[in-house]
């Protein structure tokens, strides 16, 4: 027996299968008044989201409002997605615009991003782990603060969400080789953080 | 700089085995480092991300540029009138007396502090039961500047004490229809990619006495 989707997206059959249904699927859903189907995207999309925007941001709670901003965003816009087949570089690039916005509030209020808590985990069951490897993360998360922030977005995008150079130009605009030499210069001045950091 | 092989490596073009010692160090630390950043945060605004939607129109599917257009051209068209520094205050009030006459508004006229200017907004909507200015000087919130039509005239009009600088903003007309100012000069991509466009105001500081 084939488990449903985690998202709980589980709506459509074919001869017994459970499928899940594609982005395109889930978005004519929405547009056609089904406003409960974004709730599908909503679980299939805010780990991701969460993840870049909390690296970006360095602050789970700022990360958690440019987020939510950002799919009440893509919602009132949705209709505007010219391809809802690459809904995700679309949500990014939505996130990307809500990080830099909170970025530039909180230059304004000359807030250091490596002065932001450690961000809670899910994936380690003992306490004590926990904590460990929250430590880790908060180290390595100032070391990735220390980055311009244009080279932060490309790095995470790259290594933390997986993305290929083509999908990080369509989320930020940028050329292919601009992206290159971002990541390559991040890596550089991510290691010259570690070594300070870690 | 980076040694190229350590970057071919991070790039998976090279076998990270064939790297010299200290380049392997280099790739373990940051593929050790990109692993912790990966940690999914322990967190969620489903819920609340749902209320807020449940409280707006569902979006429609897209017209096509055509009938968009037609549709553009076929409602009524909001009109702004934007006071920068304060010496234009007595010619802007001369032509709003002109212009939207009967208006009670200018005793309330708001006071711009060094480094601010005044903006008022002004757009023809007739039948409309609210209209609302949202933007970048809102953080794109509703419910902070409400345009007013006492009169009934379908005129709506209201002023804001505004930072000095560029602002992105559009109208919301009946808390669900957004529409940019189509007399605004400037606009610029709202950055959702399919090629809408906000406008964009400047507000210069005011002269002070």
């Amino acid at each position: 027996m084939t488990n449903p989707p985690s998202d709980g997206s589980l709506s459509l059959v074919n001869n017994g299968a459970p499928t899940t249904p594609s982005d395109p699927e889930v978005v004519a859903r929405v547009l056609g008044g089904d406003a409960e189907a974004f709730g599908i995207l909503i679980r299939r999309y805010e780990p991701g989201l969460l993840r870049f925007a909390t690296r970006m941001l360095g602050n789970p709670d700022a990360a958690a409002d440019a987020v939510a901003e950002s799919l009440v965003r893509a919602y009132r816009h949705l209709a505007q997605c010219r391809d809802p087949g690459r809904l995700r570089s679309w949500l990014y690039r939505i996130t990307g615009n809500r990080c830099r916005s909170h970025l530039a509030r909180r230059h304004t209020n000359d807030v250091s991003l490596t002065d932001a808590p450690a961000p809670a985990l899910t994936d380690a069951s003992d306490t004590w782990a926990v904590l460990e490897r929250g430590e880790q993360v908060a180290l390595v998360e100032r070391a990735l603060a220390t980055l311009p922030e244009e080279k932060r977005e490309a790095f995470v995008l790259k290594h933390v969400e997986g993305m290929s150079y083509e999908e990080m130009a369509a989320v930020t605009g940028a050329r292919i080789p601009t992206l290159k030499m971002r990541v390559h210069r991040a890596r550089e001045a991510l290691l010259v953080a570690l070594e300070a950091y870690v | 700089m980076i040694d190229p092989r350590l970057q071919e490596a991070l790039d998976d073009e090279r076998d990270p085995a064939e790297l010299p010692a200290d380049l392997r160090e280099s790739y373990a630390r940051l593929r050790d480092a990109t692993a912790l950043l990966k940690s999914t945060p322990a967190m969620s605004v489903a819920a609340r991300v749902m209320a807020e939607v449940r409280q707006i129109p569902t979006p429609v599917a897209d017209e096509g540029v055509v009938r968009r257009l037609g549709h553009w051209l076929g409602r009524p068209k909001a009109v702004t009138l934007r006071l920068r520094p304060v010496w234009t205050l007595a010619l802007a009030a001369g032509l709003a007396a002109v212009l939207l006459v009967p208006w009670s508004g200018g005793d309330s006229t708001p006071t711009p502090g060094a480094k601010q200017g005044l903006a008022r907004f002004v757009g023809h909507f007739p039948g409309a039961r609210s209209v609302e200015v949202v933007g970048s000087f809102n953080d794109w919130s509703r419910g902070t500047l409400h345009l007013r039509d006492d009169d009934g005239d379908g005129i709506w009009h209201g002023d804001a004490v505004l930072p000095a600088g560029l602002h992105e903003y559009m109208f919301v007309v009946d808390g669900e229809r957004w529409v940019a100012d189509p007399l605004a000069g400037r606009y610029v991509d709202d950055g959702f990619g399919a090629g809408q466009e906000n406008s964009v105001l400047i507000v210069r500081a005011a002269a002070q006495p």
